[in-house]
């Protein structure tokens, strides 16, 4: 009996040792993992909008998809005006896992550019999503001046990674859901935006 | 003891990947590229040295019959912080690493040496073990990665070797990629081991010839009457 106690004893301060260690580094690393969780972010809307000089993480305005998701959409604006926005679009029809990327449009609705967040595709073959042959293609690009919005092999106009069908398609198709999602919300996303950054001037911690 | 000799044999006579054959499922899942190998390489020594140290300063105090989940919670500690480390100030390759730094608790190298060297040895022995085993492992890593990358993907850290032209072998960098590329480095780190012996006159650490009467491919798996001794 004594012996059980013993071991219980040292174990529990092993352990009780170890969380406090932990609970101190993870305290101290809280800010900076936001922090770059955020640049990456910002980085990718930075890339994909069109040119602009306000500042972006301010202008975030959350929109509800038609499948009842929050989604973040970064607004790019030019002397008050916006001129384009960036919204997150993420594809379950990927090889391997979810596809998560940025899509960034100007204000009518014709892609700027498009930047991949996370993927798990196969490295070589589909992770060439990544590569800016294929994401550069879909620039200049919106749902009124393209006729079939799929790859070659389906029809369509976009060009296809050599072996990685399903991951081009995964993203081609995701495109252009994210576009009639801009399209379906394009009042919210482009009005009230003066009203909003009044509204969020206060409370901002973030410059960008 | 030697803390020279505690330190080196962790590139050779006791290498983690090539020798002792341990912690391969990072070995063989994180090796795509050279930055790959030797960022988890690099993460498995801290941990490494880390464990060791404080399970040499504590190993008195731990009743033999709770030494594993001793170590283990201190391997896993020593991983949280790394991964949170990581996470915080080297987001790209915290990203590129991704699934594999919190799988760094259960590589066998780390608890090996926990169970095997610093809960016998001093502290200043058990680091210097650490460090050679750890480095020993960031480095055949880092030389199973930059092999894959140079043919699967025509670079090594990133720099092009090939050229442009070169059309890349994607099979090294997928994953039957890292069994051949391992095979094929140990058979060639064999062999240079029977030549160094053989030249400086030493037994070298592995016999040179196979020997076939008890190798298991030349056995019937179902005929039990072979497996008897004498056969």
């Amino acid at each position: 009996m004594k012996e059980i106690f013993r071991l219980t004893l040292v174990l529990t301060v092993i352990t009780a040792v170890s969380a406090g260690v932990l609970a101190f580094v993870s305290y101290q690393t809280e800010e900076p993992i936001r922090k770059a969780l955020q640049e990456e972010k910002m980085t990718a809307a930075r890339n994909v909008l069109p040119p602009f000089d306000n500042k972006i993480i301010e202008d975030r305005k959350f929109v509800v998809n038609s499948a009842g998701d929050t989604i973040e959409v970064f607004r790019g604006k030019k002397d008050g005006k916006i001129t384009g926005a960036a919204f997150p679009v993420i594809s379950a029809d990927g090889y391997s896992g979810d596809i998560e990327f940025l899509v960034g449009v100007n204000r009518d609705g014709v892609i700027q550019g498009v930047e991949i967040l996370k993927h798990s595709e196969t490295p070589g073959l589909g992770a060439k999503i990544q590569s800016g042959e294929f994401r550069d293609q879909f620039g200049g690009h919106s749902i009124d001046n393209t006729r079939v919005w799929e790859v070659k092999k389906d029809g369509g106009e976009f060009e296809q990674i050599t072996g990685a069908t399903i991951s081009s398609r995964a993203v081609t198709r995701a495109i252009r859901k994210g576009l009639n999602f801009y399209e379906t919300n394009i009042d919210e996303i482009t009005g009230g935006a003066d009203r909003l950054r009044e509204g969020v001037k206060q409370g901002s911690e973030e410059k960008d | 003891m030697d803390a020279g000799k505690e330190f080196i044999k962790g590139f050779w006579r006791e290498n983690p990947v090539f020798r002792l054959v341990l912690g391969l499922c990072p070995t063989l899942a994180v090796t795509t590229t050279a930055v790959n190998g030797i960022g988890m390489g690099l993460a498995t020594t801290f941990v490494l040295v880390s464990s060791n140290t404080v399970i040499s300063l504590i190993r008195s105090f731990i009743p033999k019959k709770i030494r594993i989940p001793a170590f283990i919670v201190t391997i896993a500690t020593f991983v949280t912080i790394v991964d949170l480390v990581m996470n915080g100030y080297f987001h790209a390759l915290h990203k590129s690493l991704g699934l594999f730094i919190p799988l760094i608790v259960v590589n066998c190298v780390i608890l090996g040496r926990a169970e095997a060297f610093a809960s016998k040895n001093p502290v200043w022995l058990s680091i210097v073990d650490g460090l050679g085993m750890g480095l020993g492992f960031a480095v055949s890593l880092t030389i199973i990665g930059a092999v894959r990358e140079l043919f699967g993907n025509g670079t090594v850290f990133n720099i092009s070797i090939f050229g442009d032209s070169f059309n890349p072998l994607l099979l090294v960098i997928m994953p039957p990629g890292a069994f051949i590329v391992l095979g094929i480095l140990l058979g060639l780190m064999n062999r240079i081991e029977i030549k160094i012996a053989e030249r400086s006159g030493r037994k070298p650490i592995i016999s040179k010839t196979h020997d076939c009467s008890v190798c298991v491919v030349n056995r019937s798996w179902f005929d039990l009457g072979s497996m008897e001794k004498g056969k």
